[in-house]
Order: C-alpha cells, then sequence, then structure tokens
C-alpha cells in the first residue's frame, strides 16, 4: 500500500544571484517501510524531507507534479489542513534536539501539551499517555525526565525524548533528518532499534534522512542515493555496499577502513556524466 | 570608469589595498540596493549640507530680532515657516541649528559608544571580578534619570555646550556597555576566539580585533535609536539654562521656548520638532542599512 | 625521548557548587613525529585532554610536559609556535567578519614574522586552495574549505605539534577523505606529531601509530594500531566500541564485492 507518492518534485530558491534548484525532480513513493535518503551536504535530502511537510519557506518554491500522503494532495491543501497533518499523521524528528525542545518548558509540559489542547485530554491522562510514549522510547525513569528541563538531558536522551514527542499521537509517516548523527554509535544503536520496532508493530512509514552510507544500508528497507537534487540511484538497502553507480561507488569507497592500508584514501571523481547535471 | 569598476569587483585581488577597497565598493552597492537606507543617507546628507552651507542658505540672520513681525504663520511671504515670538525666522533658525544639532549629535557618537564597547567588552571578555566592578559601575550609572545624571554633571562643570556635550556622553555609555558586554559573552567562548588566543594574542589585540567587530553592528544600531534622544536631552539641558544657551538656536531649545505658544502659535515648537523627527528618522534608517552593511555574510546571498 | 608527556592528568569543572571530573588521571605518551590517537564517546573527556594542553581547561593535577618542559601557566608566545589546534567545527573556528588573509596574516603579526604576503598565498597553496580565495570570507567558502583554512591557521607559526579535535567529524565523506589525505602528507613532508581525537574508530585507524580508548575521563586501553585491527583488546569496553564500529572494517560482515 502506497503510503506517500512524490511525482517530479522541484525546489526552487529565488536568490540575489538567480533561482536556484535544491531538488531537481525526485520521484519516489512510500509504502509503510524503512525508506533512506542518502547524500552528501547540498544534495536537497533534507529540503526534500521538509518539502513534503510543505515546510519550505519563501523565496523557497515548491513544486510537483503530484504529492499524496494516503489519498491527500499535499501541493492543494490549505495551510490549516497541513497544520492538521503535521504531528498528527506525518511526524518530523530533527537532527539536533537542542533546537528542537523549548528550552524554557520542561520536557513534561511539552509533551502533555499537544494532547491537552489538541486532543482535550485531562492532566492526569495526558501525563499517563507522555509517560508511556517515553517508556516507549526505553527511558527507564520517565517521571525524573517529565520534570526536566531539555538542556538537562543528555543528547542521546533529548533525541529519544523528541521521537517520544513525535510519537504520541501515532503518525502514519516519520520524516527524520539525521536523527542519530549527534549520538555516540551505541545510542545510536539504541534509537534506531526504537525506530526499527515502531516501523514494525505500528506499521509506520519512516523516511530516514542520513549522509551515512553505512548507517543507511544497515538500517534501512530501500535507499534513494541523491546527488546535487537528484536521486542518482535507488536500491535494496542490502545491495548496498554491491552499488553499482560511480557516485555511491565513490561514497563507499572514500570511506577509511580499520585495518585499512595507510595509502591516501581515493578521492571522489565528480567527472562523470552523472555530475554534471544529466539524467541517471 | 569601466576599467576601475572592474579592479573593484575583481573576484580574486591581488592586494590586501584591491580587496579593501573592493569590500567598500560592495558595501557601496549593498547600501544603495536598499531604499531604505539610501533614504537615511539623503537625509544625513542633507543635514551636514544645510549645516556646512548654512550662511548662505538661510534667508535671515537667526539671532535678528523684529518685534513687529513676531509669531506670524508658515507661509507668510519673507518667513517661509513663520517667526518666533522675538520675530525671529523659525527657517533660517533651523538652518542654523543643524550645525550645533551636528555638533552635538558628532561629539556624542565618538565618545560614549567608545567608551561602552571599551567597558562593555573588557568586562565581558575577562569576566569575574573585573565584570563584576565594571557591571556595577554601569549600574550605578543606570539608575539615575540620564537628564538628573547630566543635570548634575553640568552644574559641576559649569553651563555651556561643551559640558552639556560632556555630560550627556558621560550618561549614554552604560547601555553600550550593556550591550558589547552580552554580544561578548556570547563569542568569548567561541572556537575563532579559543584559536586566537593559541597564537599567543595578547588580551587587548582580541578585544580590539576579535571582539569589537562582532559587537560592533549591534552598538550602531543601539547609537542611531538614541540619537533623537541626545538630542532631545541637550534640549532639556538648554532649557534648564544648563546646555546651549539663548539665543542659539539649537532645535530643543527652540521647542522649549515655543512650548508657552503650543495652541495658538503651533508652528513655533512644530517645526524644530519636525526637524528633529526627520534627522533622527535619517540615522535611524542609515543606521540600519549599516548593520546589514557591516555583515559580510549579508553580501554573498 | 617524548615529545608530549601527560602525567597523571585530572581536569575538574566547577560549576554552580557542582564539580564534574571531566578527566582523571590520565597518562599517555607521544613521540616526536608519532601520531597518537584518543577515541571515546562523548563525555569522555578527550576533547578536554587537548584543551588541557593549550591551557584551555582547569587542570586540578598531574602535569604536562612539551619536550621534557613542564609548560608555563599562561601558555605564551613559545608554546604557540610550538604546538596549534584544528577545531571540530569549521563554521565555528574561522572568525565570521575576517577574510582569509586576516585570519591567516593574524599569527605572523603577533609574533612578528616578515613577509606575510608572501607566506599567506604559500599556506593557502599547502592546503591545497587557490591563491585567489585569499580575500574571501568564512561564509564563502565550504566546509572542507574552511577545514583547510583552519589547518592552514594551525601551520602558519610551523608548529611542531598540531591537536586535532575531530577535524573531519562536520564534514561529508568525500570531503573528509581529502582532508585526512591532506594531513597525512602534511605530517610526512613536515615531520609533525598528531594528537587527534576522534569518535570514529576508522578514522582514528587510517590516521594513528597508537591510539589510547578513553571512557567517562579515565584511560580504559591504550592500543596500537596492529592490535585494533586484529581486535587484541583486553578490556571489554575497548571491545564493545569495536564491536559497534563492526560496519567500518576492511571487509564488512555482508561481504562487499569489489
Amino acid at each position: 500500500m502506497t503510503l506517500l507518492d512524490v511525482r517530479n518534485l522541484r525546489v526552487t530558491f529565488q536568490t540575489e544571484t538567480g533561482p536556484v534548484q535544491a531538488v531537481r525532480g525526485v520521484s519516489f513513493s512510500l509504502g509503510r517501510e524503512r525508506l533512506g535518503i542518502v547524500g552528501e551536504s547540498g544534495s536537497g535530502k533534507t529540503i526534500t524531507g521538509r518539502a513534503v511537510l510543505r515546510l519550505i519557506r519563501p523565496p523557497g518554491r515548491v513544486e510537483a507534479d503530484a504529492m499524496v500522503f494516503d489519498g491527500q494532495d499535499l501541493l492543494h491543501a490549505t495551510d490549516r489542513e497541513m497544520r492538521a497533518l503535521r504531528g498528527k499523521r506525518i511526524g518530523m524528528v530533527m537532527q539536533d534536539p537542542k533546537y528542537s525542545l523549548n528550552p524554557v518548558m520542561t520536557v513534561g509540559r511539552q509533551l502533555t501539551e499537544g494532547l491537552r489542547l489538541r486532543d482535550g485530554l485531562g492532566r492526569a491522562d495526558a501525563g499517563a499517555k507522555a509517560r508511556a510514549a517515553l517508556e516507549a522510547v526505553q527511558i527507564r525513569d520517565p517521571d525524573r525526565v517529565m520534570d526536566a528541563y531539555p538542556h538537562e538531558l543528555s543528547g542521546g536522551m533529548g533525541q529519544r525524548v523528541m521521537i517520544a514527542m513525535m510519537l504520541i499521537p501515532e503518525p502514519d509517516l516519520l520524516i527524520a533528518d539525521e536523527p542519530t548523527s549527534a549520538l555516540d554509535v551505541t545510542v545510536q544503536a539504541e534509537v534506531l532499534s526504537i525506530l526499527d520496532a515502531l516501523v514494525r508493530d505500528r506499521g509506520m512509514g519512516l523516511i530516514f534522512i542520513s549522509h551515512d552510507l553505512r548507517l543507511v544500508a544497515r538500517f534501512c528497507d530501500r535507499v534513494l542515493v541523491m546527488y546535487k537534487g537528484r536521486i542518482v540511484e535507488e536500491i535494496a538497502a542490502r545491495d548496498l555496499m554491491a552499488a553499482r553507480h560511480p557516485y555511491t561507488q565513490g561514497l563507499l569507497n572514500c570511506l577509511p577502513r580499520i585495518g585499512g592500508p595507510r595509502t591516501p584514501l581515493p578521492g571522489l571523481d565528480r567527472s562523470g556524466a552523472w555530475a554534471s547535471g544529466g539524467a541517471p | 570608469m569601466t576599467a576601475l569598476r572592474q579592479w573593484l569587483q575583481d573576484p580574486s585581488p591581488a592586494s590586501r589595498r584591491q580587496a579593501r577597497l573592493g569590500q567598500m565598493w560592495l558595501a557601496w552597492l549593498r547600501i544603495r540596493r536598499n531604499r531604505l537606507a539610501m533614504a537615511g543617507l539623503v537625509i544625513v546628507g542633507t543635514l551636514l549640507v544645510v549645516a556646512a552651507l548654512a550662511p548662505w542658505i538661510a534667508p535671515h540672520d537667526p539671532l535678528a530680532q523684529d518685534l513687529t513681525r513676531r509669531l506670524l504663520p508658515p507661509l507668510t511671504p519673507g518667513n517661509l515657516l513663520g517667526t518666533d515670538d522675538f520675530g525671529r525666522d523659525i527657517l533660517s533658525r533651523i538652518i542654523y541649528g543643524a550645525r550645533i544639532t551636528l555638533y552635538i549629535i558628532g561629539l556624542v557618537a565618538v565618545t560614549a559608544p567608545v567608551l561602552g564597547l571599551l567597558i562593555g567588552t573588557v568586562a565581558g571578555y575577562f569576566g569575574g571580578w573585573v565584570d563584576a566592578t565594571l557591571m556595577r559601575l554601569t549600574d550605578i550609572f543606570l539608575a539615575f534619570p540620564r537628564l538628573i545624571l547630566a543635570l548634575a554633571l553640568v552644574a559641576v562643570l559649569g553651563p555651556g555646550i561643551g559640558n552639556a556635550i560632556l555630560a550627556i556622553a558621560l550618561t549614554a555609555w552604560p547601555p553600550y556597555a550593556r550591550v558589547a558586554r552580552a554580544e561578548t559573552l556570547t563569542v568569548r567562548n567561541s572556537d575563532y576566539i579559543a584559536a586566537i588566543r593559541l597564537q599567543g594574542a595578547s588580551p587587548a589585540r582580541i578585544i580590539a580585533g576579535h571582539v569589537v567587530p562582532m559587537c560592533l553592528p549591534s552598538v550602531i544600531i543601539r547609537v542611531t535609536l538614541d540619537m533623537a534622544g541626545v538630542i532631545l536631552i541637550a534640549a532639556g539641558l538648554g532649557f534648564l539654562g544648563l546646555g546651549v544657551q539663548p539665543p542659539l538656536p539649537e532645535w530643543g531649545l527652540m521647542i522649549s521656548s515655543g512650548r508657552k505658544y503650543l495652541f495658538e502659535q503651533w508652528w513655533v515648537a512644530t517645526m524644530p520638532g519636525l526637524a528633529i523627527f526627520v534627522v533622527s528618522l535619517g540615522f535611524n534608517l542609515l543606521g540600519d542599512g549599516l548593520r546589514d552593511v557591516l555583515d559580510p555574510r549579508s553580501a554573498a546571498r | 625521548m617524548s615529545l608530549i608527556e601527560v602525567e597523571n592528568l585530572s581536569v575538574t569543572f566547577r560549576a554552580k557548587g557542582r564539580e564534574v571530573r571531566a578527566v582523571e588521571g590520565v597518562s599517555l605518551t607521544v613521540a616526536a613525529r608519532e601520531s597518537y590517537g584518543l577515541v571515546g564517546e562523548s563525555g569522555s573527556g578527550k576533547s578536554t585532554i587537548l584543551r588541557a594542553i593549550c591551557g584551555m581547561a582547569p587542570v586540578t593535577g598531574g602535569r604536562i610536559r612539551i619536550g621534557g618542559q613542564v609548560l608555563p601557566t599562561p601558555r605564551g608566545r613559545a608554546f604557540s609556535a610550538q604546538v596549534q589546534m584544528v577545531f571540530q567545527d569549521p563554521y565555528a573556528s574561522l572568525h565570521p567578519r575576517h577574510t582569509i588573509d586576516r585570519t591567516l596574516s593574524e599569527p605572523l603579526a603577533i609574533h612578528g614574522v616578515a613577509g606575510s604576503d608572501a607566506r599567506v598565498v604559500q599556506a593557502l597553496t599547502d592546503v591545497g586552495l587557490p591563491p585567489s580565495f585569499r580575500f574571501r570570507y568564512p561564509h564563502q567558502l565550504s566546509g572542507g574549505q574552511r577545514q583547510r583554512v583552519a589547518i592552514a591557521r594551525a601551520l602558519m607559526l610551523q608548529p611542531a605539534i598540531l591537536l586535532l579535535d575531530e577535524p573531519t567529524s562536520a564534514l561529508d565523506a568525500s570531503v573528509q577523505a581529502e582532508v585526512l589525505n591532506l594531513l597525512d602528507g602534511l605530517r610526512r613532508d613536515r615531520g609533525l606529531t598528531f594528537l587527534m581525537v576522534s569518535h570514529d574508530l576508522a578514522v582514528i585507524d587510517h590516521m594513528c601509530d597508537r591510539l589510547l580508548v578513553m571512557q567517562h575521563g579515565r584511560a580504559v586501553e591504550e592500543l596500537a594500531r596492529d592490535d585494533l585491527a586484529a581486535a587484541r583488546m583486553a578490556t571489554p569496553y575497548a571491545r564493545s566500541l569495536f564491536a559497534a564500529s563492526a560496519d567500518r572494517m576492511l571487509e564488512p560482515a555482508g561481504g562487499a564485492t569489489e
């Protein structure tokens, strides 16, 4: 079943030096699976994620032939309809929890605010639901975290709170933009297993945006490799390490490896036809 | 001309001088694109020209009294903006007053922000007891209403325009120190300050060369916003007989003397008030534009 | 004789009446021309050791010697000419309102070195940047280009020791490879000594001869490069860190095809 269908998505930013195309014709569809979008900085992967939620502000402009989420046209939805979708049916987790949580509000208040305002739950019910969400992301002492301010939490804890917050309304689609890049490897593994369980148990769709090919190969079902606003390769995640496309191969080869030779690392050859802007 | 422009716009300048001139050229282009800033520049420029050419463009002697022609309304032949209670031409007084206003603004603008920047950045950079001492001093100055403090200072120093300016400058620096300290605290622990410290730079060099440029934009905005207040405090001191002395045509003094006739002969106070308004607006617009120009990051976009 | 000797170093931060022991009794020695790595998760105190060497962290115990000399406090100019640092975030380590030229010539001006024009151009060429970049501002450069400028700045005073604090963790993979190659080449050509911090075992393995695994401010285990590749660790923590980096091995478990 298709949850999200995007056809020929284009995002243009109007700048002083003329229009800049950040995303140039990206098409993909997503079922209840884990879709990875990888690419280097400036490849348009973050913009793609934000464009789906219509979070691109002017001077940015979003165009597409179609952008449909569960039967609803995202391109022509009103701002009010988009607000109803955001958070409730489509959640988003950003890279750095520090900038996504309100620093002067306790975690508990931020978690329950939506429940009480939107769903009209009472204080006790909202609190119980928030605590359950924190437990779902493997936070062992939810009561302490509920009373804490964001700066009192470690990076991993903050990121788990962010995920909990996004999961309370039980969205059908979660867009996670580099959700683990700021975390240590061991914490990273925990956060990933939480996301994994959610996709499996709740049948949620997940768009996982990352620059880390190895991580995406391990964690996702399907991977889109982006370069300069285009998808250069779409590949099953388990085949990623054996990717045929020169760009994907180049990205893999330039990573240092434990036990590898001390010779200079191979650079990324950008002379191929794919780099100059032709279709892949 | 085109050769010069090309030389200025060369993306890879050959020398530091060319790079600096190129930057200034870019800044000029940027301020020219900003319509409001250009309006501000035109107003401030007009003020400068009017002050410089006052004896040639003023239709009358600003001090010449003519009691037969007192309190004439605007648009009277010979007195475009009317006359005041001594029959002096208001337009001429405003034109000459531009000189005094410019003198006050200029001196305050070069003294108070410099003092405030120095105290604020030093306090913010060193922290600890230096910070505590300097900031308590700032608080003491901030605790008194500015006019009262200026009054006390002028009372000690004696009346006159020079002492009035000194008094205003001495009471105007604390807000700049506060702004500069706040900015310094945000840059103090940044990596680029750590890097320059690691290069062996002295605190004086770090503050002057690396911290002050980061504080300058917000201080400049503050200064331009304060200009109207400075003019008014100068007027207040003049009104109390402690600043500019009558019959000198200072704008604030003109407003206070026109206060008596506000309801029947409104123009006596309104015309210099409009002059103050336009000049402060000009400084504000220019300040806003300067902030954009001073930030090289805005150039690329 | 070792060039860098850190002996029983402790660093304690005090804030709001609370004490945070960032580093506790860590000792390490780095020989001249050696490349030494510090690995650990965030909060393990690895970056704090670099800052302590530079005199930017409150040392509460132990000794740091460079070339056999105990370092003076504050560090002074002689130290600047001997030890320099490259920071993690290239977006935060260059002054946003100074041109590249100003950034690179500032150390020369501080130390009264003549001929800064030629030296700045040379320094840019050495790190693989065209001289036309000289009068640009940091915001006009990409992350990798900025990090090259930061490396050039660190080398302006021709120090013997370079402290590298996660120099490539903010960069893309392809740019990371370029910067690592650049650092490796500079070390070979100039006989530099590296003390490098990273959370990425593969980067440390590629760059360093020996490494120290750290956790919660303490040294866990010192490993030679060969021991790491052969998974010869004695402590469980080092082993778990290694296991978490399994996908960074030369031949991943999935079996990459060439």
